[in-house]
C-alpha cells in the first residue's frame, strides 16, 4: 500500500481528536436541555474523529506522501528557530536588540553582505522602534538596557 | 432611498472629515502595496496593522483596515501583469492575459484597464452594500438563536461546498477552528484547556492564529530562492488603452462586477473564486476565446472587476448579519468588536455614523486608489526590485510586532509562531487554513446560540426546523451538503478542482 497525504492527515486528526476527547475528561457533557461545557469540544472531536476516517478512506484521490517536496525546510527551520529565539529573548532584550539580532541572523543565512546586513538590520530596528514610539505613540518593549 | 439618501450623506460627512480621509489614504496606500508585493496578502497586511488602530476611534480603525483590504485587489494586479507573479491570490487569472499583453508591449493599457475596471466594480460593489445591507439589516432583528445557529452552519456548508479543497477536508479544519475558539472560559466559568496558562483564559485571539497561519506560513513556505523574477516597466505614455482595448473590455467590466458582487454576499474565498469564475464566463462570451492566454483584454478586465467587486460584496454579510464570509472579514469583525462596536444587525440602527461612515469611504476609498494606481505605478514597481531575503524579514519583524502589541502578550507571540508551523504543514498537506480562521471567529456566537437554543427548546433539536426563517437555512444547508456529497461521490473534477489548481499557480490558458 502506497502512503498517501491524506492517511497522514487523517490519521493525524484522529490522534488529536482522541487527544483533546481525553484532556476534556473533567469537562461536564450536560444534557441536550442544558449542556455544558464539555459539549461543544466533545462534538468537535468526534468531527475530527470521523472527518479523519474519512480522510483515509478516501485517501486514494491524494498524492503519495512521498512526493511532499520538503526542500524548503532548508529555509523554514532556521526561520523558525532563529524566530523562536527572538520571542524568548524579546522582552528581557527589548525590540532593538532582540530584532537588529534577528535580522542580521535571517538575513545571514540567506548569506547576504555581513556589513550591509548589519547596517539594514540595526537602521531597519532603531527606525521602526523610532515609528512606533513617536509617530504612533506606542512604544515597543524596551529591554534591561533601558531600549 | 429618501432615508438611505439622507443616510449616506451623514456617511460624507463622516468620510469627508481629514482625519478619516487620511486613514482611508493610508489603508489605500498600504493596501496597494500588500497587493503588489508576493507573499504578504490582505489577512496579513490587516492583521500586521490591526494593533495600530488601536489607538484610533472605530470609523478610522475599520475605513484603514478596509481599505487594506479593497486596496490589496488593486495592488495585486501589478505584479501579475508585470511579473506573471500575482501579488495576491485573486490576482491569478490576471496573469495569464496580463502578462501577455505586457509582453506585446500593452502592459501600461493592462494596468489602466485593470484599475478602471477595479474602480468601477468597486464602486458598484458600494453602491450594491449601500442599498442592500440596511434591509438585510433590520430583517436580520428577526433573528434569535435557533436562526443564528442555523445561518452559521449554512456559512460553514457554504464555505465547505464553495470550497476548492474537498468538503471533508474544509470542514475537519473548521471542526479544528471551533475547537481552538472553545479554549478559555466559557459561558457557565469552567475553564477550558487553559492549562494554567492565565493568558489562555480569554481564549485564543484571532489575530496570533490569522498572523501565524497566513503571514508567518507563507514565509516559510517561500524560500529567497524561489521568489525570482524580471519586471517589465510599463512607460508613462502607454497607459491609455486604445478606443478597441475600451470597447472589449467594456462589457467584461460589467459582467465581472455583477458575478463578482453576487459571489463575495457567499462564504469562502469570495475575491479569488470570482476571478476565478470571471475567466471562465468571459472565454465562454468571447467570440475569439482562442485569443485567451495571448493576451485578451477581457481576460484582465472581467477577473479584476469581479475580485474587486467580490471584496466589496462580502462586508454585506459581515455589516447586516454579523457573519464572516472569510478570514478576511472576521479579522475586520474582529477590528470593531475590539472597538466596542459589535457587527451586525444592530450596527445601522446604534452606530449610523461608524456604518455609514465606512460605505462612503469606500466611494472614496475607491477613487484615491484610481489615481494611487495609475500615476504612481513607477514606484509601486521599484518596490518589486526589493530583494525578498530583505522584505521577508521585515514582515516577520511586523508580524512579532502586530501580535504582540495587541495585549501585549509573548504567550500570543509563541501561539503565532505555533500557527506559523502548522500553517506550513497545512500547505504541505494541501489543507486550506481559512475555515479553521473562520471556525475559531465563529465558535464563541455558535456555541452560544446553540447552546440557548438547546435551553429554549428544553433541549428539542427540532427547534432548529420548527421555526420558519432556521428551517429554510438548514434546509439550504442540506442541500448544499447534498450536493457536495454527491460530487464527491462521483469524484469529478468540477470548477472547484480547477480553481485549486489555479489557486496553487498553475493557471492553465
Amino acid at each position: 500500500m502506497i502512503l498517501r497525504t491524506d492517511h497522514v492527515a487523517g490519521g493525524v486528526a484522529i490522534a488529536a481528536g482522541l487527544l483533546v476527547w481525553a484532556a476534556s475528561g473533567d469537562l461536564p457533557f450536560g444534557r441536550l436541555s442544558m449542556p455544558g461545557a464539555g459539549m461543544l469540544p466533545k462534538l468537535c472531536c468526534s468531527l475530527m474523529i470521523l472527518l479523519g476516517l474519512v480522510l483515509i478512506v478516501r485517501a486514494g484521490d491524494s498524492a503519495p506522501f512521498s512526493t511532499i517536496e520538503w526542500g524548503d525546510l532548508r529555509h523554514a527551520v532556521p526561520v523558525v528557530v532563529l524566530t523562536a529565539v527572538a520571542v524568548a529573548l524579546y522582552t528581557t532584550l527589548g525590540f532593538i536588540i532582540t530584532f537588529s539580532l534577528l535580522m542580521f541572523g535571517l538575513l545571514a543565512i540567506e548569506r547576504r553582505n555581513l556589513i550591509a546586513a548589519a547596517a539594514y538590520s540595526v537602521g531597519v530596528s532603531v527606525g521602526t522602534d523610532v515609528l512606533f514610539s513617536i509617530v504612533l505613540k506606542s512604544p515597543l518593549e524596551a529591554g534591561l538596557l533601558g531600549f | 432611498v429618501g432615508s438611505t439618501f439622507d443616510s449616506l450623506m451623514l456617511g460624507f460627512s463622516v468620510a469627508l472629515q481629514p482625519g478619516v480621509l487620511w486613514y482611508a489614504f493610508l489603508g489605500c496606500v498600504v493596501g496597494t502595496l500588500v497587493g503588489v508585493l508576493p507573499g504578504i496578502g490582505p489577512l496579513s497586511g490587516i492583521s500586521i496593522l490591526l494593533p495600530v488602530t488601536f489607538g484610533l476611534d472605530a470609523t478610522k480603525a475599520i475605513v484603514m483596515l478596509a481599505g487594506i483590504y479593497y486596496g490589496s485587489q488593486y495592488g495585486g494586479s501589478t505584479t501579475s501583469i508585470l511579473m506573471r507573479i500575482p501579488g495576491e491570490a485573486s490576482s491569478v487569472m490576471t496573469c495569464i492575459d496580463g502578462y501577455a499583453m505586457a509582453k506585446k508591449g500593452r502592459a501600461g493599457s493592462a494596468l489602466c484597464i485593470a484599475a478602471v475596471g477595479s474602480w468601477i466594480a468597486g464602486t458598484f460593489g458600494v453602491l450594491m452594500l449601500t442599498v442592500i445591507a440596511p434591509p438585510l439589516a433590520a430583517f436580520a432583528l428577526k433573528f434569535g438563536p435557533p436562526e443564528y445557529t442555523a445561518l452559521l452552519v449554512l456559512g460553514l456548508i457554504f464555505l465547505a461546498y464553495m470550497s476548492s479543497t474537498s468538503l471533508p477536508r474544509t470542514l475537519l479544519m473548521a471542526a479544528v477552528g471551533i475547537l481552538l475558539g472553545t479554549i478559555g472560559t466559557d459561558m457557565t466559568g469552567h475553564f477550558r484547556y487553559s492549562f494554567d496558562i492565565s493568558e489562555l483564559g480569554d481564549g485564543i485571539g484571532i489575530v496570533p492564529v490569522a498572523v501565524g497561519l497566513f503571514g508567518l506560513g507563507e514565509i516559510l513556505s517561500t524560500p529567497s530562492a524561489s521568489v525570482t523574477g524580471q519586471v517589465l516597466t510599463p512607460k508613462m505614455r502607454e497607459l491609455l488603452p486604445t478606443r478597441e482595448e475600451w470597447r472589449q473590455s467594456a462589457m467584461p467590466i460589467a459582467r465581472g462586477s455583477i458575478l463578482g458582487f453576487l459571489i463575495g454576499l457567499t462564504p469562502g474565498s469570495a475575491h479569488i473564486i470570482s476571478s476565478f469564475l470571471s475567466y471562465a464566463v468571459e472565454r465562454r462570451f468571447s467570440k475569439h476565446p482562442e485569443e485567451f492566454g495571448h493576451g485578451a483584454v477581457a481576460g484582465v478586465a472581467g477577473p479584476e472587476s469581479a475580485n474587486n467587486a467580490a471584496s466589496t460584496g462580502a462586508f454585506v454579510p459581515m455589516l447586516a448579519l454579523g457573519l464572516p464570509t472569510g478570514p478576511i472579514t472576521a479579522v475586520l469583525m474582529a477590528a470593531l468588536m475590539i472597538h466596542g462596536i459589535p457587527p451586525g444587525p444592530t450596527l445601522v440602527s446604534d452606530h449610523p455614523d461608524v456604518f455609514w461612515g465606512f460605505v462612503a469611504s469606500m466611494y472614496v476609498g475607491n477613487v484615491m486608489l484610481l489615481a494611487l494606481n495609475l500615476p504612481l505605478v513607477g514606484i509601486f514597481v521599484n518596490v518589486l526590485r526589493i530583494p525578498y531575503s530583505y522584505l521577508y524579514p521585515l514582515v516577520i519583524m511586523f508580524c512579532i510586532i502586530g501580535v504582540y502589541t495587541v495585549n501585549n502578550s509573548v504567550v500570543d507571540v509563541w501561539i503565532m509562531l505555533i500557527m506559523g508551523v502548522l500553517g506550513y504543514v497545512l500547505r504541505k498537506f494541501s489543507l486550506d487554513p481559512a475555515p479553521l480562521v473562520l471556525g475559531l471567529v465563529i465558535s464563541p456566537t455558535f456555541e452560544l446560540s446553540l447552546r440557548q437554543s438547546l435551553i429554549m427548546s428544553n433541549g428539542d433539536y427540532l427547534i432548529f426546523f420548527q421555526r420558519p426563517i432556521a428551517l429554510v437555512l438548514m434546509v439550504i444547508a442540506a442541500t448544499l451538503l447534498t450536493l457536495s456529497g454527491i460530487s464527491l461521490l462521483r469524484k469529478r473534477a468540477d470548477w472547484r478542482a480547477k480553481l485549486a489548481e489555479a489557486e496553487a499557480g498553475e493557471p492553465s490558458a
